[in-house]
């Protein structure tokens, strides 16, 4: 067993793991925090997809142990206490998840890539949604809803896409 | 890098927190409703209110928070994690099964076979299907042996420990090959051919006779497999007094409530099915899988038991889209009004029967295709294979001739060189139609939509028979 403390969602938490464990089962299993999900367990899907150290990570393929030391921000931190992240207030409003299980993942590449760059074009989004896989809904509400997003956060107004 | 996190200030005024409790609010409830509902029936051939209105989800915002609970994100005290050993081989009679060293090791709690299935045998309709192979493994994907362990890890190590001995046997993969009668039974002594269904209206050889050309057609579809992204998963748990609750991703859980009663030979009344929100279904979650081998498994440990089935599990041992083999013959007249249509539609049908009747049926009622035929033979087979079983997908069967009749008629078009949206124009159902089974139609646009859609992209129809390809 080894000790990884990491810093999730502005929390500092520590777990006692045995050594082969993913980031992804360390979230799930040791600190409860299943917003990212496991989908395909090889770095696929993207379902499992968190930020780590302001970068997206598919969680299933990173050692917990390779975590140690850094910040973790899973779809558990996007909301503050008092306010859902524009890019859930706009994935809501817009209908872009069905079942919901890809919807973590996209979530977290998305707000990587807003924090990146606060003005992507529709090709950029593509780019940023390129690891994670929709079954359901599709990307183009997810897009749609991405620059809504992207919108409100440079303080535009949030006017729908033609 | 830490400013990439974003958590709220400790202290917050008391009007952001009555804005947050509404923002942050859980799916409201409806109000209440007293009946008889007052519906708004539109006309028909209208457009209803609800088109083009958006709508929001009612668990839209959980999912985006992250607090949706899935299957794999429940946890119970004491639960053990299940793994399926699967056979790896198409068709194989089951000489031996050995788990004494996977039931020695450190951290299994339990082991079960086939033999410990109180009736080892279900299915939507034809009850063909083993929760666990005990004699004779039918295709590649089939469970032979299921172990609790305290760890997904131990458990997945087990698997590896159990010694299956097996003969293995020439797998018939080839539906057509199934399809004749010297061909070994896939589930011997019964036929390979376990659904046939034929449909027939006018004189199709006398239309044919009378035809200015006779075309004939054959197109193939491949395996399908859903990808849910959410995986299979379950959670049983066996109270002592003889109930058993089953957390399930099924999509019909009365149906697998009584296929679960089936096979543990125990009253429904005893067996509890939870659904929760499933992540993704399209069909492949419509009937039980691993549910009843799990329920022994919580019953032998006494103790909850969990089993996600991996990726690869997803599509080699869970259902599929039937694969078709459709062969078509349309005769016609000079200006591509057909006269008669004979198809015939092999389904390759797995292993196991599950959906197939379902798929069997609606292939062949909507084989044909939205035009008027007078004369028409349409006949469907679904034979078994040693492939992985076929079951419900979105549409049943109807994405398949699909593609086959609309390929058909242009392959028509193409040859007596006319317009591709002329020839199905000329023959597309209309108000109060009959289709093939003999049912009168109602609100037909087909027309209406084709010269809409036509409109809409601009093809261009010039009646060279190429349609907008020819637009130079």
């Amino acid at each position: 067993m080894i000790t990884v403390t990491i810093n999730v969602n502005g929390e500092k938490r520590t777990a006692s793991v045995p050594p082969e464990t993913s980031l992804l089962r360390m979230l799930r299993d040791n600190l409860n925090l299943t917003g990212a999900k496991l989908g395909c367990d090889v770095g696929d899907c993207g379902a499992c997809t968190v930020i780590v150290d302001g970068k997206t990570v598919n969680s299933c393929l990173m050692l917990a142990a390779q975590a140690d030391g850094r910040t973790v921000l899973t779809i558990e931190g996007l909301a503050t206490a008092d306010r859902l992240h524009p890019l859930q207030k706009s994935f809501e409003n817009y209908g872009s998840l069905q079942c919901g299980f890809c919807g973590p993942g996209v979530l977290m590449s998305a707000k990587a890539l807003l924090d990146e760059n606060p003005s992507p074009t529709v090709p950029d989004i593509r780019d940023a949604l390129g690891g994670n896989l929709c079954r359901c809904t599709g990307y183009t509400k997810m897009i749609e809803a991405i620059q809504v997003a992207a919108r409100a956060m440079r303080g535009e107004p949030a006017e729908k896409t033609a | 890098m830490e400013k990439k996190t974003d958590v709220a200030p400790k202290a917050t005024p008391l009007e952001t927190l009555q804005e947050a409790d509404q923002i942050l609010r859980v799916p409201a409830l409806a109000p209440l409703v007293t009946y008889p509902l007052e519906v708004l029936v539109p006309e028909a051939r209208q457009q209803t209110p609800a088109v083009g209105q958006r709508a929001t989800r009612a668990d839209g915002r959980l999912h985006g928070l992250g607090q949706t609970k899935y299957i794999d994100d429940w946890y119970f005290p004491g639960m053990l994690y299940a793994k399926i050993k699967r056979a790896g081989v198409a068709s194989a009679r089951i000489k031996s099964i050995d788990t004494k060293e996977a039931e020695a090791m450190p951290g299994v709690v339990a082991v079960i076979t086939g033999k410990d299935i109180p009736c080892n045998s279900f299915g939507p309709s034809l009850k063909d299907q083993p929760v666990l192979a005990d004699t004779r493994v039918f295709h590649a994907g089939d469970g032979v042996a299921a172990v609790a362990a305290v760890t997904e890890q131990i458990a997945a190590e087990a698997l590896d420990k159990i010694k299956v001995e097996y003969e293995v046997l020439t797998p018939v993969l080839d539906p057509l090959e199934s399809l004749k009668l010297e061909t070994p039974g896939v589930h011997a002594p019964n036929a390979n051919i376990y659904g046939h269904k034929v449909i027939k209206k006018g004189d199709v050889e006398k239309a044919f006779a009378e035809s200015y050309q006779v075309f004939e057609g054959s197109f193939r579809t491949q395996m399908v497999e859903h990808v849910p992204l959410e995986p299979h998963a379950t959670i049983a748990m066996w109270d002592p007094n003889g109930r058993v609750s089953i957390y399930s991703t099924l999509g019909r859980i009365t149906l697998g409530r009584a296929d679960v009663a089936r096979t543990l030979g125990i009253p429904m009344s005893r067996i509890r099915m939870i659904a929760t929100i499933v992540g993704g279904n399209f069909g492949g979650k419509n009937e039980i899988t691993t549910e009843p081998a799990l329920a022994l498994l919580s019953k032998k440990t006494g103790r909850p038991v969990k089993c996600t089935f991996t990726r690869p599990e997803e599509f080699y041992a869970s259902t599929t889209r039937h694969p078709l083999i459709m062969d078509y013959k349309t005769g016609v007249t000079k200006e591509g009004k057909i006269l008669g249509r004979k198809i015939r539609l092999v389904l390759d049908g797995g292993a196991y029967c599950s959906w197939s009747e379902t798929t069997l049926g609606k292939a062949c009622i909507l084989s044909a295709g939205p035009y008027n035929i007078e004369n028409l033979y349409a006949e469907a087979f679904v034979v078994y294979t040693n492939k992985t079983m076929t079951g419900a997908m979105r549409g049943f069967g109807a994405p398949q001739v699909c593609f086959a009749y609309e390929s058909h008629m242009d392959d028509i078009a193409i040859a007596l060189n006319i317009d591709p949206l002329d020839i199905r124009l000329l023959n597309a159902f209309e108000e109060g139609s009959l289709s093939p089974t003999g049912q009168k139609l109602q609100s037909v646009v087909v027309k209406e939509s084709l010269l809409q859609a036509a409109q809409r992209f601009g093809w261009n129809t010039n009646g060279n028979g190429k349609g907008n390809g020819a637009k130079s």
